[in-house]
Protein backbone atom coordinates (compact mmCIF):
# COMPACT_ATOMS: atom_id res chain seq x y z
CA UNK A 1 0.00 0.00 0.00
CA UNK A 2 1.38 3.53 -0.79
CA UNK A 3 0.43 6.91 0.11
CA UNK A 4 1.36 10.39 -1.52
CA UNK A 5 4.64 11.02 -0.57
CA UNK A 6 6.81 14.33 -0.88
CA UNK A 7 9.12 14.30 -3.74
CA UNK A 8 12.00 12.54 -3.75
CA UNK A 9 14.82 13.78 -2.36
CA UNK A 10 16.98 14.32 -5.58
CA UNK A 11 19.03 17.20 -6.26
CA UNK A 12 21.27 17.55 -8.30
CA UNK A 13 24.81 18.57 -7.21
CA UNK A 14 28.47 19.44 -8.82
CA UNK A 15 30.33 15.93 -7.98
CA UNK A 16 33.40 18.22 -6.16
CA UNK A 17 30.70 19.17 -3.67
CA UNK A 18 29.21 15.23 -3.26
CA UNK A 19 31.76 14.51 -0.39
CA UNK A 20 29.25 13.03 2.51
CA UNK A 21 26.32 12.93 0.44
CA UNK A 22 24.83 8.96 -0.61
CA UNK A 23 24.73 8.10 -4.23
CA UNK A 24 20.79 8.11 -5.44
CA UNK A 25 21.57 5.33 -7.68
CA UNK A 26 23.91 2.96 -8.50
CA UNK A 27 26.73 4.37 -10.96
CA UNK A 28 28.34 2.25 -13.69
CA UNK A 29 31.93 2.10 -14.86
CA UNK A 30 33.12 0.81 -18.04
CA UNK A 31 36.78 0.26 -18.20
CA UNK A 32 36.86 -0.75 -22.17
CA UNK A 33 38.06 -4.22 -22.98
CA UNK A 34 38.29 -5.33 -19.15
CA UNK A 35 34.85 -4.80 -17.47
CA UNK A 36 31.81 -3.11 -17.04
CA UNK A 37 30.50 -3.70 -13.40
CA UNK A 38 29.02 -0.74 -10.97
CA UNK A 39 31.74 1.10 -9.15
CA UNK A 40 29.58 2.61 -6.49
CA UNK A 41 26.24 1.18 -5.21
CA UNK A 42 23.21 2.75 -4.47
CA UNK A 43 22.93 4.40 -1.15
CA UNK A 44 26.88 5.11 -0.95
CA UNK A 45 28.01 7.62 1.20
CA UNK A 46 30.52 9.61 -0.98
CA UNK A 47 33.85 10.18 0.71
CA UNK A 48 36.92 12.19 -0.83
CA UNK A 49 38.58 9.63 -2.48
CA UNK A 50 36.14 8.20 -4.53
CA UNK A 51 36.36 12.34 -6.34
CA UNK A 52 39.00 10.72 -8.62
CA UNK A 53 37.67 7.59 -9.59
CA UNK A 54 33.52 9.60 -9.92
CA UNK A 55 35.55 12.29 -12.69
CA UNK A 56 37.45 9.65 -14.44
CA UNK A 57 33.86 7.90 -15.24
CA UNK A 58 33.06 11.15 -16.57
CA UNK A 59 30.86 11.91 -13.66
CA UNK A 60 30.78 15.80 -13.28
CA UNK A 61 27.34 16.36 -12.01
CA UNK A 62 25.52 13.52 -9.59
CA UNK A 63 22.08 13.07 -8.37
CA UNK A 64 22.11 12.48 -4.67
CA UNK A 65 19.76 11.59 -2.28
CA UNK A 66 19.36 13.60 1.33
CA UNK A 67 18.15 11.12 4.09
CA UNK A 68 16.64 12.70 6.72
CA UNK A 69 16.73 10.73 10.24
CA UNK A 70 13.62 9.39 9.88
CA UNK A 71 13.94 7.93 6.76
CA UNK A 72 15.52 4.57 5.21
CA UNK A 73 16.70 3.95 1.86
CA UNK A 74 14.94 1.16 -0.09
CA UNK A 75 17.98 -1.27 0.22
CA UNK A 76 17.87 -1.06 3.79
CA UNK A 77 14.59 -1.49 4.25
CA UNK A 78 14.29 -4.41 1.96
CA UNK A 79 16.80 -6.28 3.91
CA UNK A 80 15.16 -5.74 7.53
CA UNK A 81 11.62 -7.11 5.69
CA UNK A 82 13.10 -9.43 4.07
CA UNK A 83 14.74 -10.94 7.84
CA UNK A 84 11.19 -10.34 9.22
CA UNK A 85 9.56 -12.29 6.56
CA UNK A 86 11.10 -15.24 6.49
CA UNK A 87 11.21 -18.18 8.78
CA UNK A 88 13.17 -21.13 9.11
CA UNK A 89 13.93 -22.43 5.67
CA UNK A 90 13.63 -19.46 3.87
CA UNK A 91 16.88 -17.52 2.51
CA UNK A 92 17.33 -14.15 0.97
CA UNK A 93 20.71 -12.39 -0.60
CA UNK A 94 22.47 -9.75 0.94
CA UNK A 95 22.46 -7.35 -2.36
CA UNK A 96 19.36 -6.25 -3.38
CA UNK A 97 18.37 -5.57 -6.80
CA UNK A 98 16.58 -2.68 -7.68
CA UNK A 99 15.16 -2.73 -3.95
CA UNK A 100 13.73 -5.91 -4.21
CA UNK A 101 14.92 -9.24 -2.58
CA UNK A 102 13.95 -12.50 -3.48
CA UNK A 103 13.34 -15.11 -1.01
CA UNK A 104 14.07 -18.57 -1.59
CA UNK A 105 13.52 -22.04 -0.03
CA UNK A 106 17.05 -23.29 2.14
CA UNK A 107 16.03 -26.65 1.73
CA UNK A 108 13.48 -28.77 0.41
CA UNK A 109 10.13 -29.21 1.26
CA UNK A 110 6.70 -28.04 2.05
CA UNK A 111 6.14 -23.88 1.53
CA UNK A 112 3.77 -22.40 4.20
CA UNK A 113 2.60 -18.96 4.09
CA UNK A 114 0.28 -17.93 6.80
CA UNK A 115 -2.21 -16.10 3.93
CA UNK A 116 -4.02 -14.02 6.17
CA UNK A 117 -0.65 -12.62 8.19
CA UNK A 118 0.48 -12.07 4.10
CA UNK A 119 -2.20 -9.87 3.37
CA UNK A 120 -2.47 -8.00 6.38
CA UNK A 121 1.53 -7.15 5.58
CA UNK A 122 0.58 -5.61 2.39
CA UNK A 123 -2.28 -3.52 3.92
CA UNK A 124 0.47 -1.91 5.47
CA UNK A 125 1.91 1.71 4.69
CA UNK A 126 4.50 1.35 1.65
CA UNK A 127 5.67 -2.18 1.87
CA UNK A 128 5.06 -5.01 -0.32
CA UNK A 129 5.36 -8.98 -0.37
CA UNK A 130 4.06 -11.26 -3.24
CA UNK A 131 4.49 -15.19 -2.81
CA UNK A 132 3.83 -18.49 -4.45
CA UNK A 133 0.52 -20.27 -3.51
CA UNK A 134 0.78 -21.54 0.49
CA UNK A 135 1.52 -26.02 0.24
CA UNK A 136 3.93 -25.83 -2.48
CA UNK A 137 6.43 -28.63 -2.30
CA UNK A 138 9.75 -26.60 -3.44
CA UNK A 139 13.57 -27.62 -3.80
CA UNK A 140 16.37 -25.89 -2.79
CA UNK A 141 16.87 -22.00 -4.16
CA UNK A 142 13.54 -21.59 -5.53
CA UNK A 143 11.94 -18.85 -6.11
CA UNK A 144 9.34 -18.27 -2.85
CA UNK A 145 8.27 -14.87 -2.95
CA UNK A 146 9.87 -11.17 -3.33
CA UNK A 147 9.42 -8.28 -0.86
CA UNK A 148 9.97 -4.43 -1.05
CA UNK A 149 9.49 -0.66 0.20
CA UNK A 150 7.55 0.96 -2.59
CA UNK A 151 9.21 4.37 -2.71
CA UNK A 152 13.03 4.77 -2.59
CA UNK A 153 13.03 6.24 0.96
CA UNK A 154 10.41 4.80 3.51
CA UNK A 155 10.15 6.23 6.81
CA UNK A 156 11.36 4.44 9.65
CA UNK A 157 7.76 4.66 11.45
CA UNK A 158 6.15 2.56 8.42
CA UNK A 159 8.87 0.26 7.94
CA UNK A 160 9.63 -0.63 11.93
CA UNK A 161 5.38 -0.83 12.21
CA UNK A 162 5.96 -3.73 8.59
CA UNK A 163 9.01 -4.96 10.21
CA UNK A 164 7.19 -5.95 13.99
CA UNK A 165 4.39 -7.00 12.62
CA UNK A 166 6.08 -9.81 10.19
CA UNK A 167 7.75 -10.59 13.90
CA UNK A 168 4.29 -10.57 15.93
CA UNK A 169 3.11 -13.71 13.13
CA UNK A 170 6.61 -15.24 12.87
CA UNK A 171 6.95 -17.07 10.61
CA UNK A 172 4.62 -15.92 7.99
CA UNK A 173 6.99 -17.56 5.28
CA UNK A 174 8.56 -20.66 6.08
CA UNK A 175 9.59 -24.02 4.62
CA UNK A 176 8.46 -27.34 6.48
CA UNK A 177 11.40 -29.84 5.93
CA UNK A 178 10.30 -33.05 4.05
CA UNK A 179 10.97 -36.26 5.95
CA UNK A 180 12.35 -39.42 4.47
CA UNK A 181 8.90 -41.44 4.99
CA UNK A 182 9.36 -44.56 4.37
CA UNK A 183 6.30 -46.12 2.21
CA UNK A 184 5.18 -49.70 1.25
CA UNK A 185 3.08 -49.99 -1.81
CA UNK A 186 -0.04 -52.05 -2.41
CA UNK A 187 -1.32 -52.36 -5.91
CA UNK A 188 -4.71 -53.82 -6.13
CA UNK A 189 -6.81 -55.05 -9.31
CA UNK A 190 -7.50 -58.64 -10.10
CA UNK A 191 -6.59 -58.00 -14.07
CA UNK A 192 -3.08 -56.98 -12.74
CA UNK A 193 -3.08 -59.81 -10.28
CA UNK A 194 -3.69 -62.20 -13.14
CA UNK A 195 -1.19 -60.33 -15.11
CA UNK A 196 -3.65 -59.93 -17.86
CA UNK A 197 -2.35 -56.05 -17.76
CA UNK A 198 1.25 -54.89 -16.81
CA UNK A 199 1.13 -52.75 -13.80
CA UNK A 200 2.11 -48.78 -14.25
CA UNK A 201 0.74 -47.60 -10.90
CA UNK A 202 4.54 -48.54 -8.96
CA UNK A 203 6.68 -46.43 -11.47
CA UNK A 204 4.31 -43.60 -10.98
CA UNK A 205 4.10 -43.87 -7.16
CA UNK A 206 8.17 -44.39 -6.59
CA UNK A 207 9.05 -41.42 -8.71
CA UNK A 208 6.47 -38.81 -7.46
CA UNK A 209 7.39 -40.54 -3.91
CA UNK A 210 11.53 -40.39 -4.03
CA UNK A 211 11.58 -37.03 -5.69
CA UNK A 212 10.46 -35.74 -2.60
CA UNK A 213 13.05 -37.89 -0.59
CA UNK A 214 10.82 -40.69 0.77
CA UNK A 215 11.80 -44.62 -0.11
CA UNK A 216 9.63 -47.34 -1.36
CA UNK A 217 10.37 -50.15 0.57
CA UNK A 218 8.10 -52.49 -0.45
CA UNK A 219 5.52 -53.36 -2.79
CA UNK A 220 2.99 -55.96 -3.62
CA UNK A 221 0.18 -56.82 -5.99
CA UNK A 222 -3.38 -58.01 -5.11
CA UNK A 223 -6.50 -59.20 -6.45
CA UNK A 224 -9.63 -57.55 -5.73
CA UNK A 225 -9.93 -59.44 -2.27
CA UNK A 226 -10.87 -57.37 0.88
CA UNK A 227 -9.55 -59.60 3.30
CA UNK A 228 -5.95 -60.05 1.40
CA UNK A 229 -6.02 -56.34 1.10
CA UNK A 230 -7.09 -55.60 4.89
CA UNK A 231 -4.06 -58.62 5.70
CA UNK A 232 -1.62 -57.06 3.64
CA UNK A 233 -1.88 -53.22 5.68
CA UNK A 234 -1.76 -55.06 9.15
CA UNK A 235 1.13 -56.65 8.19
CA UNK A 236 2.69 -53.05 6.61
CA UNK A 237 1.69 -51.78 10.16
CA UNK A 238 3.61 -54.09 11.69
CA UNK A 239 6.83 -53.18 9.85
CA UNK A 240 8.46 -49.58 10.00
CA UNK A 241 6.20 -47.88 7.92
CA UNK A 242 5.26 -44.23 7.42
CA UNK A 243 2.69 -43.67 4.72
CA UNK A 244 0.74 -46.99 2.72
CA UNK A 245 -0.67 -46.24 -0.29
CA UNK A 246 -3.07 -48.03 -2.29
CA UNK A 247 -3.92 -47.99 -5.79
CA UNK A 248 -6.84 -48.84 -7.77
CA UNK A 249 -10.42 -50.11 -6.17
CA UNK A 250 -11.60 -46.96 -4.50
CA UNK A 251 -14.54 -46.27 -6.79
CA UNK A 252 -18.70 -47.89 -6.23
CA UNK A 253 -17.87 -51.05 -8.89
CA UNK A 254 -18.55 -53.92 -6.91
CA UNK A 255 -14.65 -55.21 -7.24
CA UNK A 256 -14.08 -51.62 -5.82
CA UNK A 257 -12.91 -53.47 -2.26
CA UNK A 258 -9.80 -51.68 -0.97
CA UNK A 259 -11.62 -49.05 0.83
CA UNK A 260 -13.51 -51.51 2.39
CA UNK A 261 -10.04 -53.54 3.48
CA UNK A 262 -8.87 -50.52 4.78
CA UNK A 263 -11.38 -49.60 7.12
CA UNK A 264 -11.49 -53.57 8.33
CA UNK A 265 -7.19 -52.80 9.17
CA UNK A 266 -7.74 -50.74 11.98
CA UNK A 267 -7.17 -47.00 10.80
CA UNK A 268 -9.02 -44.88 12.96
CA UNK A 269 -9.54 -41.85 10.87
CA UNK A 270 -10.51 -42.30 7.07
CA UNK A 271 -11.93 -39.28 4.96
CA UNK A 272 -13.07 -40.57 1.89
CA UNK A 273 -13.38 -38.73 -0.79
CA UNK A 274 -11.73 -34.86 -1.85
CA UNK A 275 -13.25 -31.83 -3.81
CA UNK A 276 -10.52 -32.53 -6.34
CA UNK A 277 -10.62 -33.49 -9.87
CA UNK A 278 -9.04 -35.77 -10.85
CA UNK A 279 -8.79 -37.63 -7.39
CA UNK A 280 -12.85 -37.43 -6.05
CA UNK A 281 -12.86 -40.41 -5.17
CA UNK A 282 -9.10 -40.24 -2.49
CA UNK A 283 -9.16 -41.73 0.66
CA UNK A 284 -6.96 -40.84 3.67
CA UNK A 285 -6.40 -42.39 6.97
CA UNK A 286 -4.38 -42.14 9.75
CA UNK A 287 -3.35 -45.31 11.89
CA UNK A 288 -1.04 -44.06 15.28
CA UNK A 289 1.94 -42.92 13.10
CA UNK A 290 1.06 -43.97 10.31
CA UNK A 291 -0.93 -42.75 7.22
CA UNK A 292 -3.32 -43.96 4.44
CA UNK A 293 -3.26 -42.67 1.13
CA UNK A 294 -5.91 -44.95 -1.68
CA UNK A 295 -5.19 -43.61 -4.94
CA UNK A 296 -8.37 -43.80 -7.51
CA UNK A 297 -6.81 -44.88 -10.89
CA UNK A 298 -7.08 -42.31 -12.05
CA UNK A 299 -3.57 -41.78 -11.55
CA UNK A 300 -2.87 -44.31 -13.99
CA UNK A 301 -4.07 -41.39 -16.71
CA UNK A 302 -3.86 -38.29 -15.40
CA UNK A 303 -0.11 -37.10 -14.88
CA UNK A 304 -1.74 -34.68 -11.86
CA UNK A 305 -3.75 -35.68 -9.58
CA UNK A 306 -5.00 -34.99 -5.46
CA UNK A 307 -2.34 -37.42 -4.37
CA UNK A 308 0.25 -34.49 -6.30
CA UNK A 309 -1.38 -32.06 -3.80
CA UNK A 310 -1.59 -34.20 -0.27
CA UNK A 311 1.63 -36.20 -0.86
CA UNK A 312 3.85 -33.01 -0.10
CA UNK A 313 2.32 -32.64 3.25
CA UNK A 314 2.13 -35.84 4.27
CA UNK A 315 6.19 -35.46 3.36
CA UNK A 316 5.91 -32.69 5.52
CA UNK A 317 4.68 -34.29 8.71
CA UNK A 318 1.40 -33.10 8.12
CA UNK A 319 -1.79 -34.55 8.65
CA UNK A 320 -4.50 -33.06 6.34
CA UNK A 321 -7.96 -34.14 7.45
CA UNK A 322 -11.83 -33.52 6.32
CA UNK A 323 -11.76 -29.68 6.20
CA UNK A 324 -8.41 -29.58 4.57
CA UNK A 325 -9.64 -32.00 1.71
CA UNK A 326 -12.59 -29.71 1.41
CA UNK A 327 -10.85 -26.48 1.32
CA UNK A 328 -8.82 -27.69 -2.02
CA UNK A 329 -12.61 -27.08 -3.34
CA UNK A 330 -11.17 -23.73 -4.63
CA UNK A 331 -8.75 -24.40 -7.62
CA UNK A 332 -9.17 -27.96 -7.00
CA UNK A 333 -10.27 -28.56 -10.75
CA UNK A 334 -7.31 -29.65 -13.40
CA UNK A 335 -7.59 -28.51 -16.57
CA UNK A 336 -5.89 -31.11 -18.30
CA UNK A 337 -3.52 -29.22 -20.25
CA UNK A 338 -1.37 -30.40 -22.52
CA UNK A 339 1.35 -30.66 -21.88
CA UNK A 340 0.55 -30.50 -18.25
CA UNK A 341 2.34 -27.56 -16.62
CA UNK A 342 1.50 -28.34 -12.83
CA UNK A 343 2.40 -26.77 -10.35
CA UNK A 344 2.97 -23.68 -12.49
CA UNK A 345 -0.84 -23.24 -12.64
CA UNK A 346 -4.37 -22.91 -10.91
CA UNK A 347 -4.79 -27.07 -9.52
CA UNK A 348 -4.75 -27.24 -5.91
CA UNK A 349 -4.26 -23.26 -5.50
CA UNK A 350 -6.72 -22.58 -3.22
CA UNK A 351 -7.54 -18.86 -2.59
CA UNK B 1 51.00 -8.04 -2.24
CA UNK B 2 53.87 -9.70 -1.26
CA UNK B 3 55.82 -11.32 -4.30
CA UNK B 4 55.15 -15.60 -5.11
CA UNK B 5 58.36 -16.53 -3.12
CA UNK B 6 57.69 -14.76 -0.40
CA UNK B 7 53.78 -16.01 0.21
CA UNK B 8 54.89 -18.98 -0.83
CA UNK B 9 57.37 -19.55 2.26
CA UNK B 10 54.70 -17.37 4.78
CA UNK B 11 52.04 -20.22 3.37
CA UNK B 12 54.00 -22.98 4.12
CA UNK B 13 55.37 -21.89 7.08
CA UNK B 14 51.19 -21.43 8.44
CA UNK B 15 50.43 -24.69 6.72
CA UNK B 16 53.01 -26.86 8.46
CA UNK B 17 54.99 -28.07 5.10
CA UNK B 18 55.83 -27.22 1.49
CA UNK B 19 53.88 -28.63 -0.64
CA UNK B 20 52.73 -28.58 -4.78
CA UNK B 21 48.63 -27.76 -3.54
CA UNK B 22 51.01 -25.24 -1.21
CA UNK B 23 52.11 -23.80 -4.80
CA UNK B 24 48.64 -24.60 -6.40
CA UNK B 25 46.69 -22.79 -3.80
CA UNK B 26 49.10 -19.85 -3.57
CA UNK B 27 49.12 -18.89 -7.18
CA UNK B 28 44.99 -19.35 -7.49
CA UNK B 29 44.59 -16.96 -4.74
CA UNK B 30 47.14 -14.84 -6.17
CA UNK B 31 45.34 -14.86 -9.76
CA UNK B 32 42.20 -14.41 -8.09
CA UNK B 33 43.18 -11.29 -6.31
CA UNK B 34 44.19 -10.07 -9.43
CA UNK B 35 40.88 -10.79 -11.45
CA UNK B 36 39.26 -9.02 -8.93
CA UNK B 37 41.67 -5.92 -8.49
CA UNK B 38 42.80 -6.74 -5.15
CA UNK B 39 46.61 -6.00 -4.39
CA UNK B 40 46.27 -5.68 -0.36
CA UNK B 41 43.16 -8.09 0.65
CA UNK B 42 44.99 -9.35 3.79
CA UNK B 43 44.31 -5.85 5.57
CA UNK B 44 41.66 -2.85 5.31
CA UNK B 45 39.87 -1.88 3.60
CA UNK B 46 40.20 -4.66 1.04
CA UNK B 47 39.53 -7.64 3.38
CA UNK B 48 36.28 -6.29 4.02
CA UNK B 49 35.42 -7.07 0.21
CA UNK B 50 36.24 -10.72 -0.29
CA UNK B 51 34.57 -13.70 0.14
CA UNK B 52 36.51 -16.88 -0.91
CA UNK B 53 34.28 -20.19 -1.53
CA UNK B 54 36.95 -23.67 -1.73
CA UNK B 55 35.37 -26.42 -2.77
CA UNK B 56 38.15 -28.66 -1.18
CA UNK B 57 39.50 -28.73 2.38
CA UNK B 58 43.08 -29.93 1.45
CA UNK B 59 46.58 -27.82 1.35
CA UNK B 60 45.65 -25.27 -0.93
CA UNK B 61 42.89 -24.46 0.58
CA UNK B 62 45.03 -23.28 3.90
CA UNK B 63 47.17 -21.06 1.05
CA UNK B 64 44.34 -19.39 -0.21
CA UNK B 65 43.48 -18.51 3.27
CA UNK B 66 47.07 -17.35 3.57
CA UNK B 67 47.50 -15.38 0.84
CA UNK B 68 43.93 -13.40 1.20
CA UNK B 69 43.57 -13.40 4.47
CA UNK B 70 40.36 -14.40 4.08
CA UNK B 71 39.48 -17.00 7.20
CA UNK B 72 36.35 -19.69 8.58
CA UNK B 73 35.84 -17.63 11.90
CA UNK B 74 35.36 -14.49 9.77
CA UNK B 75 32.84 -16.10 7.12
CA UNK B 76 34.98 -14.60 4.61
CA UNK B 77 36.15 -18.45 3.83
CA UNK B 78 33.43 -20.24 2.56
CA UNK B 79 33.73 -24.32 2.04
CA UNK B 80 32.06 -26.04 -0.11
CA UNK B 81 32.28 -29.69 0.04
CA UNK B 82 33.05 -30.65 -3.88
CA UNK B 83 35.96 -32.40 -3.11
CA UNK B 84 37.33 -30.32 -6.41
CA UNK B 85 40.64 -28.37 -6.32
CA UNK B 86 38.62 -25.13 -6.93
CA UNK B 87 37.98 -22.04 -5.48
CA UNK B 88 35.29 -18.65 -6.32
CA UNK B 89 36.74 -15.27 -5.62
CA UNK B 90 33.73 -12.95 -5.08
CA UNK B 91 34.41 -9.28 -4.64
CA UNK B 92 31.33 -7.76 -2.13
CA UNK B 93 31.71 -4.50 -3.41
CA UNK B 94 31.58 -4.63 -7.19
CA UNK B 95 29.87 -8.24 -7.45
CA UNK B 96 32.52 -9.40 -9.65
CA UNK B 97 33.16 -13.13 -9.32
CA UNK B 98 35.89 -15.64 -10.84
CA UNK B 99 35.71 -19.65 -10.08
CA UNK B 100 39.38 -20.89 -10.58
CA UNK B 101 39.89 -24.30 -10.86
CA UNK B 102 42.86 -26.76 -11.25
CA UNK B 103 43.24 -28.34 -13.92
CA UNK B 104 44.30 -32.53 -13.48
CA UNK B 105 46.15 -32.42 -16.83
CA UNK B 106 48.71 -30.01 -14.80
CA UNK B 107 49.86 -33.02 -13.64
CA UNK B 108 50.62 -34.58 -16.65
CA UNK B 109 52.87 -31.41 -17.74
CA UNK B 110 54.72 -31.43 -14.69
CA UNK B 111 57.85 -33.21 -16.25
CA UNK B 112 57.92 -30.58 -19.07
CA UNK B 113 58.18 -27.95 -16.70
CA UNK B 114 60.97 -29.47 -14.72
CA UNK B 115 62.20 -32.32 -16.88
CA UNK B 116 66.10 -32.08 -14.46
CA UNK B 117 63.95 -33.25 -11.50
CA UNK B 118 63.49 -37.28 -10.69
CA UNK B 119 61.31 -36.73 -7.83
CA UNK B 120 57.55 -37.06 -9.08
CA UNK B 121 56.31 -35.06 -5.94
CA UNK B 122 59.67 -32.26 -5.84
CA UNK B 123 58.93 -32.58 -9.30
CA UNK B 124 55.02 -31.59 -8.93
CA UNK B 125 56.02 -28.79 -7.12
CA UNK B 126 58.68 -27.02 -8.86
CA UNK B 127 56.46 -27.21 -12.34
CA UNK B 128 53.18 -25.60 -10.70
CA UNK B 129 55.58 -22.10 -9.81
CA UNK B 130 56.66 -22.52 -13.96
CA UNK B 131 53.86 -23.32 -15.04
CA UNK B 132 52.02 -20.92 -16.95
CA UNK B 133 48.18 -20.12 -15.68
CA UNK B 134 46.54 -21.26 -18.28
CA UNK B 135 47.96 -24.70 -18.22
CA UNK B 136 47.92 -24.61 -14.36
CA UNK B 137 44.56 -23.28 -14.46
CA UNK B 138 40.71 -22.69 -15.96
CA UNK B 139 39.20 -19.64 -15.25
CA UNK B 140 35.71 -18.95 -15.23
CA UNK B 141 33.58 -15.31 -15.09
CA UNK B 142 30.55 -16.12 -12.47
CA UNK B 143 27.99 -14.68 -10.52
CA UNK B 144 27.57 -15.63 -7.05
CA UNK B 145 24.53 -14.53 -4.47
CA UNK B 146 25.47 -14.34 -0.83
CA UNK B 147 23.12 -15.04 1.46
CA UNK B 148 22.22 -12.31 3.50
CA UNK B 149 22.67 -14.96 6.31
CA UNK B 150 25.93 -15.70 4.76
CA UNK B 151 27.46 -12.41 5.25
CA UNK B 152 30.77 -11.20 7.62
CA UNK B 153 29.50 -8.96 10.29
CA UNK B 154 28.03 -9.27 13.43
CA UNK B 155 25.15 -12.14 13.87
CA UNK B 156 21.85 -10.63 12.65
CA UNK B 157 19.56 -14.34 12.49
CA UNK B 158 19.21 -16.37 16.02
CA UNK B 159 16.28 -18.93 16.49
CA UNK B 160 16.37 -20.95 19.42
CA UNK B 161 15.63 -24.69 19.05
CA UNK B 162 12.18 -25.73 20.37
CA UNK B 163 13.30 -29.38 21.03
CA UNK B 164 17.14 -29.05 23.14
CA UNK B 165 17.05 -24.82 23.47
CA UNK B 166 19.84 -23.98 21.70
CA UNK B 167 20.60 -20.85 19.86
CA UNK B 168 21.10 -21.49 16.12
CA UNK B 169 22.83 -18.46 14.20
CA UNK B 170 22.63 -17.42 10.61
CA UNK B 171 19.37 -18.93 9.44
CA UNK B 172 20.99 -22.89 9.74
CA UNK B 173 17.53 -23.73 11.63
CA UNK B 174 14.63 -26.33 10.25
CA UNK B 175 11.10 -26.30 10.35
CA UNK B 176 10.36 -29.86 11.48
CA UNK B 177 6.70 -30.90 12.20
CA UNK B 178 5.68 -27.12 13.00
CA UNK B 179 8.55 -27.00 15.22
CA UNK B 180 11.98 -24.87 14.73
CA UNK B 181 14.12 -27.02 15.04
CA UNK B 182 18.74 -27.39 15.33
CA UNK B 183 19.69 -28.79 12.90
CA UNK B 184 21.61 -32.11 15.40
CA UNK B 185 17.56 -32.45 16.58
CA UNK B 186 16.23 -32.29 12.99
CA UNK B 187 18.23 -34.23 11.24
CA UNK B 188 20.26 -35.89 13.27
CA UNK B 189 24.19 -35.57 14.74
CA UNK B 190 27.42 -36.70 13.16
CA UNK B 191 28.53 -38.16 16.45
CA UNK B 192 26.72 -40.33 19.06
CA UNK B 193 26.58 -39.58 22.62
CA UNK B 194 28.98 -41.69 24.72
CA UNK B 195 26.62 -42.22 28.04
CA UNK B 196 23.05 -43.03 27.86
CA UNK B 197 22.19 -39.85 29.70
CA UNK B 198 23.37 -37.75 26.55
CA UNK B 199 24.73 -34.22 27.53
CA UNK B 200 27.13 -34.06 30.66
CA UNK B 201 30.06 -32.50 31.71
CA UNK B 202 33.06 -34.57 31.22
Amino acid sequence: MCKPKRDPAFRTIPVEEAVGTTLAHDMTEVIPGESKGPAFKKGHKITSGDLCRLMRMGKNNLYILDLANDEVHEDGAVLELAAALSGPGVTFSASPAEGKLELRAEYPGLFKVKVQALEEFNMLQDVMCASIHTHAAVKANQSLAATRAIPLVIHRTDLDAAVNFAGENYPILSVKIFQPLKIRLIITGNEVYKGLIKDQFKAIVEQKTTDLGATLEEAVILPDDRDMISAQIRNYLEKDTDLIITTGGMSVDPDDVTKAGIEDSGFEQIHYSAAVLPGAMFLLGYHKNTAIMGLPACGLYHKTTIFDLILPRIMAGEKPGPRDLARLSHGGLCLNCKPCRFPACSFGKAG
Amino acid sequence: MEDFETLLKGSAAAHGHLCPGQVVGVRMAMEGCRLLGLDNPRELPQIKTLIVYVEMDRCATDAISFVTGVKLGRRSLKFINNGIMAATFVHLETGKAFRIVSRETARDLAHEYAPEIGDKHQQQLEAYKRMSLDDLFTVEEVRVTVKASDMPGPTRFKAVCQDCGQVVRDKREVMKNDRILCRPCALGTYYQPVTPQGKKNV
